[in-house]
């Protein structure tokens, strides 16, 4: 079987519910490592959540992150990702 | 009370929050539920089979009344190298073992059964921020910038939850006590899985296709739900798995899985952590965390619905008792919470086989893993090997304390050993025609 990364989001604005701390970044990149969906992206000396849209809200990048430098909130009520099926 | 303000405000409406919610409205609280997506468990990955040895207890009887996708009976792994493929099928109990569900039907019934009872509902709202006056956690707020006040506000919003990390009781964590797990939805059919899968969930054991996890696949009416997913430790990416997916993608290149899914497509992706050590702190003034925010998971079992509806119930029995007295204290709360969390001999004993079989995973590398699977599965699962690690460790260094404590712990786990029929009985009566 073809593996197909296959993930539903409700429409609407979810606002920017990931964000960096520019000045606590170091640029260690465990962000976009630990990220499945290539939110984090490297932007000069830091990393920055540049495809949001993408993003499926597992909470890794904030977890993983030992300088502080990831904002990790929610998206607006009844937006973003969608998981069918459970 | 004015309009914002309740006995109990809980947020997150997956497993721990509706429980929560039919409980303290049934104890003639004055509750609000709140969730962030448009359908209760649109939210959520995975949790999909509830557990009969745990769903006999009386505060989850109801549980059985809601949409069942099918009724697991049997179990079978696969345990797989390059030279040969073994399979082990097991019939641990005669009769029912588990139920499988779909989240988003599920977590919306229990829902409805919460709204029932007396619980306000609030979908498609995010909360963003808790409110803290003089020590004590008083409410919530909403992403629009509401106020809801509670004498009491239960978290259940899960691994992550913002209530809890602003609460300061949800640390960051990885490593080995954080699992990132990626789960496929394969549509096949009803007939197509009645014949390949039937009423057996399965798992697979070969290397490549996890990291010190149990790749699961588990049937439900018309599709199935693999899983596999491992430990955050600096061994779970590198350049020959440079992304979780990798993992799932040899899972389902496996021959043995590929023809399992012959013809059928993949209609859903999934991403989530499990946290699987208890919380330190799970109460603070006038706040308790439940299920998954409250570290209320065993990732290693697969276990973590039913402990997050125990914890949600409790929860609300001590927002309760708190009232009566008006006292909100963490050791007012706690007095209640920890008190029937320590009672609840389901918890208590599946937290044990976790840590025990935990320790030996983490210390044993993938192949001899595997090659413990395969002693743990002939020595009846995971339960003879929590008892036999501690007696055959105790024997080796002729530490007696060890035995005694494999010996107590097989005596407290009798009852589940007979769950069956009585579990059998109990959902034929229940559930829904």
């Amino acid at each position: 079987m073809k593996f197909e990364i296959k993930v539903e989001y409700y429409p609407g604005d979810t606002g920017e519910f990931i964000k960096v701390i520019e000045e606590n970044c170091t640029g260690c990149g465990d962000c976009a490592k630990f990220c499945t969906r290539d939110v984090w992206q490297p932007d000069g000396a830091i990393y920055r959540p540049v495809n949001l849209k993408d993003c499926v809200e597992c909470g890794a990048c904030w977890n993983v992150c030992e300088f502080d430098a990831v904002i990790f909130n929610e998206p607006k009520g009844g937006t973003g990702v969608r998981f069918e099926y459970g | 009370m004015s309009n914002n303000e309740y006995d109990v405000v809980i947020v997150g409406a997956g497993c721990a929050g509706p429980a929560a919610a039919k409980k303290a409205a049934e104890l003639g609280l004055k509750v609000i539920l709140f969730e962030k997506s448009q359908v209760p468990g649109e939210k959520n990955v995975s949790g999909t089979c509830l557990n009969g040895a745990a769903l006999v207890d009386p505060d989850l009887h109801y549980l059985m009344e809601g949409p069942v996708e099918r009724e697991i009976r049997e179990m079978r792994t696969y345990h797989i190298n390059k030279d040969r493929t073994t399979v082990f099928h097991e019939i641990p109990s005669e009769g029912l073992l588990l139920l499988s569900i779909r989240r988003d039907h599920y977590d919306a019934w229990h829902v409805e059964e919460a709204k029932k009872a007396g619980a306000e509902v609030r979908l498609s709202t995010t909360i963003l921020d808790i409110i803290e006056e003089d020590g004590y956690v008083k409410g919530v707020v909403t992403d629009t910038g509401e106020k809801f006040y509670g004498k009491v506000v239960i978290d259940a919003a899960g691994v992550n939850s913002i209530v809890g990390r602003k609460a300061g009781l949800i640390p960051k964590r990885k490593g080995t006590n954080m699992i990132l797990y990626v789960t496929v939805c394969v549509e096949l059919g009803e007939e197509v899985i009645n014949e390949r899968f039937g009423d057996c969930i399965e798992y697979y054991l070969s290397p490549g296709i996890q990291h010190k996890t149990w790749p699961w696949i588990f049937p439900k009416k018309d599709t199935v739900t693999l899983g596999t997913g491992g430990y955050m430790d600096e061994n779970l990416l590198n350049d020959e798995f440079p992304n979780i997916n990798k993992y799932m993608e040899n899972y389902l290149n496996l021959p043995a899985v590929k023809k399992k899914l012959e013809g059928g497509k993949i209609v859903a992706w999934g991403l989530h952590l499990e946290y699987d050590e208890k919380i330190k702190q799970r109460v603070k003034n006038g706040l308790i965390l439940t299920g998954e925010a409250g570290g209320f998971v065993i990732p290693f079992l697969g276990e973590g619905m039913v402990e997050a509806y125990f914890t949600g119930i409790y929860a609300a029995q001590a927002a309760a008792n708190a009232i009566e007295t008006n006292d909100f204290s963490k050791e007012k709360l706690a007095e209640t919470y920890e008190t029937l969390i320590s009672e609840n001999l389901f918890m208590q004993t599946f937290r044990h086989i976790a840590a025990v079989n935990k320790e030996a995973i983490l210390t044993k590398t993938d192949e001899e893993i595997t090659q413990m699977m395969q002693q743990v599965i002939m020595g009846g699962g995971f339960i003879s090997n929590a008892v036999h690690t501690n007696w055959m460790n105790g024997v080796e260094d002729q530490d007696m304390e060890r035995i005694q404590d494999a010996y107590d712990f097989l005596e407290l786990m009798k009852p589940y050993a007979q769950v069956d029929p009585y579990f059998e009985n109990l959902y034929n009566e229940r559930k829904r025609k």
